[in-house]
């Protein structure tokens, strides 16, 4: 089985933590995992992207129409990084608008959300839509919302591991105190995308 | 607990950053000494290095720049040690002299270069292809393409190294530099031992005379080189069939990916080459000799492309070769998308229909570009530039965030060169022009390469501002230390150097210091220099707002808020372009988490007020 997820974000968000997360949960279950992101000027309040290449694959770049599953931290950033997904793959996004500062000058416009959704759907076969800062939150800290979001896309049976593994790469991989915060939103993610059913 | 690289377990697998993996393999082959200058996407080697520097197996220093770096990696591997130099492609610029000096006369512990090339621009002002300073200055060069290579090219480089006592490229790319890869961890012995140093002026002094004899040794080592590496396992033949493929650096794993798709499978023979010179002739000569037509894949420029073509003509073959052009361009990076046309293309069949053409168009959406953070103090003190200065000063930038000036509503960037380039490049611009011309230049920049052209200007009477961004660390690459970091934060290893003494020292007779958060203070500092002549010197003071908030620990407890909706509030906003700002339905507010509490905007305008954060 080979998966390739694209993943995009919102310098400061977390997304490479979570990417690495992800990846170093998939070595420990023994999958052939290749990773890439791209540093430095990309990251000041910038478009964050990184890869996941399971089950053998060398390259850690991604090209258009390539990703099997697309995880956004950011609904207009899944859409900008819709091109990467194959017709019919799957998507995984937080709800959670963060304005770029040309819309919060009131120079652009931010998409409506139902926009975003029409045309994510319009390419995806199943796409999610979770309040990610809301399972993070209530989970006990915000930034914790990105480990709903991994834990709606271990539970959806597309990756070759499932929700046990991320339960056991929390444990393993995060900081001590950020452990239970983590594994409590990781539930929370599965219910809000159970709540969408 | 022990750093994971350092772990003592050979067999054990870990999923390892490309840059993590350079140092284990490092520190697998013994390594003695480290020198760098920092630069993305080469930073995570010394930072790594940095972090793990008490384990006490080698010394690694944060040199003041490139050239440097190489200078004292040099003196060590002739002192025995076994060296390892890193920085990014633009550095091995900076380093070059020393480079094609050190080739000739030998690097008797070993040493290895890490040339950090950057396809695609992603955080540089070129894509440079630095495989030609292997061929130029005579340096075998190892690419690799996956974590595990990484680690192990490494290793293999500073032993080849030690035993030629030829210094070695490794010529990564920002794929592989940034990439995570599952890597089995070889043997960890002990740090190498010091070769003695043996006084040899006749080699190690280049006189003319020497330099003639060194040349020619120094050709006569590449062929032994060249002997090795034919036999290397670096270099390897895989597939079956009349059409063949060579690929090196990261487009060999572009390759075999798109050589598991059905439409791929078993249609080719490659040459995978990780160590590309001195150029394995007789490798490639039998390649050649085994397949009717080739296809050569690499990024950027056509060198293996040009060494196999001539190859083909010194050895008489009717192959036919074919590299650059139609999709394989010189330009950016290479992806499956481009290998898997090229070769259909190749094939002469029609690329496979693949979902990308028919899935969606990239959307037309606001874009998030990279910005100054909200409570940067280069905004302010190009606030105060913009207000003293109007639109009539010519802005000469330089590497750092700073660069990110060049963004509206500031605009306060309109050239730049290289690093350090802003005073003397700025220097030119005025004496050409009879402009007021205004240098930026940050800290580390200026201990880097700004020194000498500030030296220049004064010896050569020039008329220019500069203006030093000293926020107190390496800011873009990742908060590494420099000289003019506080000296409490140094540690022991390293000494704090005064940059007002430095300024002094250079012969700067006009200069002062300003704290940018002080608004008046500056623009008063600014309009008494904009009525003097010649080299005037602007210090401002502020840490990186992130380094002082994580590393300084600095807590701001106040938070900017409009107290009063109105004109004045909206030009603050429109001329400060400050990210913590947003507008509602006409409404400015102030963002109460992004606000950084500098209250340069309190300032600009009365109606902005201060007031407790909210805990």
């Amino acid at each position: 089985m080979r998966v390739r997820i694209y993943l995009t974000g919102v310098g400061g968000q977390g997304t490479l933590t979570a990417t690495t997360l992800l990846a170093r949960t998939a070595l420990e279950q023994g999958i052939e995992v290749v990773s890439g992101e791209i540093h430095g000027m990309a990251q000041r309040g910038g478009v964050v992207e990184s890869t996941i290449l399971l089950g053998g694959f060398s390259s850690p770049r991604i090209s258009l129409g390539e990703a099997d599953i697309l995880l956004g931290f950011e609904p207009m950033e899944t859409l900008r990084a819709l091109p990467y997904l194959r017709k019919g793959g799957h998507v995984f996004s937080s709800g959670d608008i963060m304005q770029p500062v040309s819309v919060s000058a009131g120079v652009d416009t931010y998409p409506p959300l139902s926009e975003i959704r029409r045309q994510v759907e319009a390419v995806a076969a199943k796409a999610w839509f979770l309040p990610c800062r809301d399972c993070g939150l209530r989970a006990g800290s915000a930034q914790s919302g990105n480990t709903a979001l991994l834990g709606a896309v271990c539970a959806s049976g597309l990756l070759p591991f499932g929700v046990p593994a991320l339960r056991e790469g929390i444990k393993k991989f995060l900081p001590p105190k950020l452990v239970d915060v983590n594994l409590a939103a990781l539930e929370n993610g599965i219910q809000a995308m159970h709540d969408q059913i | 607990m022990k750093h994971p690289i350092l772990a003592d377990n050979p067999g054990d697998r870990q999923l390892l950053l490309g840059n993590e993996a350079i140092v284990r393999g490092a520190l697998e082959a013994g390594i003695n000494m480290v020198t760098c200058y920092p630069g993305t996407p080469s930073s995570e080697v010394p930072d790594t290095f940095y972090r793990l520097r008490a384990c006490g197996r080698y010394r690694m220093e944060y040199s003041t720049n490139e050239k440097v770096a190489l200078e004292v990696g040099a003196g060590a591997s002739l002192a025995g040690a076994m060296t390892l130099v890193t920085m990014k492609h633009v550095g091995v610029n900076v380093a070059a002299d020393p480079l094609f000096t050190l080739s000739y006369t030998g690097s008797p512990g070993g040493l290895v270069l890490l040339s950090a090339d950057d396809p695609g621009c992603h955080s540089s002002q070129d894509e440079q292809d630095n495989r030609y300073y292997a061929r130029m200055a005579g340096l075998p060069c190892f690419e690799p393409a996956s974590a595990q290579e990484a680690k192990d090219m490494t290793r293999d480089a500073l032993l080849l190294s030690r035993k030629y006592e030829q210094p070695v490229l490794l010529r990564t790319t920002t794929r592989l530099n940034h990439l995570r890869g599952s890597v089995v961890l070889g043997e960890l012995p002990g740090p190498a031992p010091l070769k003695e140093f043996k006084r040899d002026p006749m080699r190690f002094v280049p006189v003319p005379m020497v330099a003639r004899r060194r040349h020619a040794a120094m050709l006569e080592n590449l062929q032994k080189i060249q002997a090795e590496i034919e036999l290397s396992a670096w270099n390897r033949v895989w597939g079956e069939g009349k059409v063949g493929v060579i690929a090196s650096g990261i487009s060999r794993a572009y390759l075999r990916d798109v050589l598991l798709e059905p439409e791929f499978e078993n249609r080719f023979k490659v040459l995978e080459l990780g160590v590309t010179w001195p150029f394995p002739a007789a490798t490639v000569g039998e390649f050649l000799r085994s397949v009717e037509r080739v296809l050569i894949v690499e990024e950027l420029e056509p060198l293996l492309e040009e060494q196999v073509r001539i190859l083909a003509q010194r050895l008489g073959l009717g192959v036919e070769v074919v590299g650059k052009g139609g999709v394989l361009t010189r330009l950016g990076e290479y992806s499956t998308t481009i290998v898997r046309r090229a070769l259909a293309e190749f094939l002469g069949s029609e690329c496979p229909e693949r979902e990308e053409d028919s899935a969606s168009a990239a959307p037309n959406l606001p874009g998030r570009p990279p910005i100054l953070c909200a409570g940067c103090a280069h905004r302010a003190l190009y606030y105060a530039v913009n207000r003293v200065f109007g639109k009539e000063a010519i802005h000469s930038s330089d590497i750092g965030c700073y660069t990110l000036g060049i963004a509206s509503p500031l605009n306060n960037a309109d050239f730049l060169y290289c690093m350090g380039s802003s005073i003397s490049a700025g220097s030119g611009f005025s004496a050409a022009s009879g402009r007021t011309t205004i240098g930026y230049i940050g800290d580390s920049t200026f201990f880097h390469s700004g020194i000498t052209g500030l030296v220049n200007a004064v010896f050569n009477k020039h008329d220019i501002i500069l203006i030093i961004l000293d926020n107190g660390t390496t800011a873009m690459t990742g908060h590494q230390p420099n000289p003019g970091v506080a000296g409490e934060l140094l540690g022991d290893t390293s000494v704090h150097i005064d940059i007002a003494k430095v300024v002094e020292g250079c012969g700067v007779t006009q200069w002062a210091k300003v704290r940018p958060y002080n608004l008046k203070a500056t623009m008063r500092t600014l309009e008494e220099m904009k009525a003097m002549q010649g080299v005037r010197v602007l210090i401002v003071e502020e840490p990186c707002v992130l380094f002082a908030r994580r590393t300084l620990k600095q807590v701001r407890t106040q938070r900017a808020y409009i107290h009063e909706q109105g004109q004045e509030v909206v030009a603050c906003h429109e001329t400060l372009g400050c990210p913590a700002f947003g507008k509602q339905a006409d409404e400015v507010f102030i963002d109460p988490e992004m606000c950084a509490g500098c209250m340069v905007c309190l300032q600009i305008t009365p109606k902005i007020k201060a007031r407790k954060k909210e805990a």
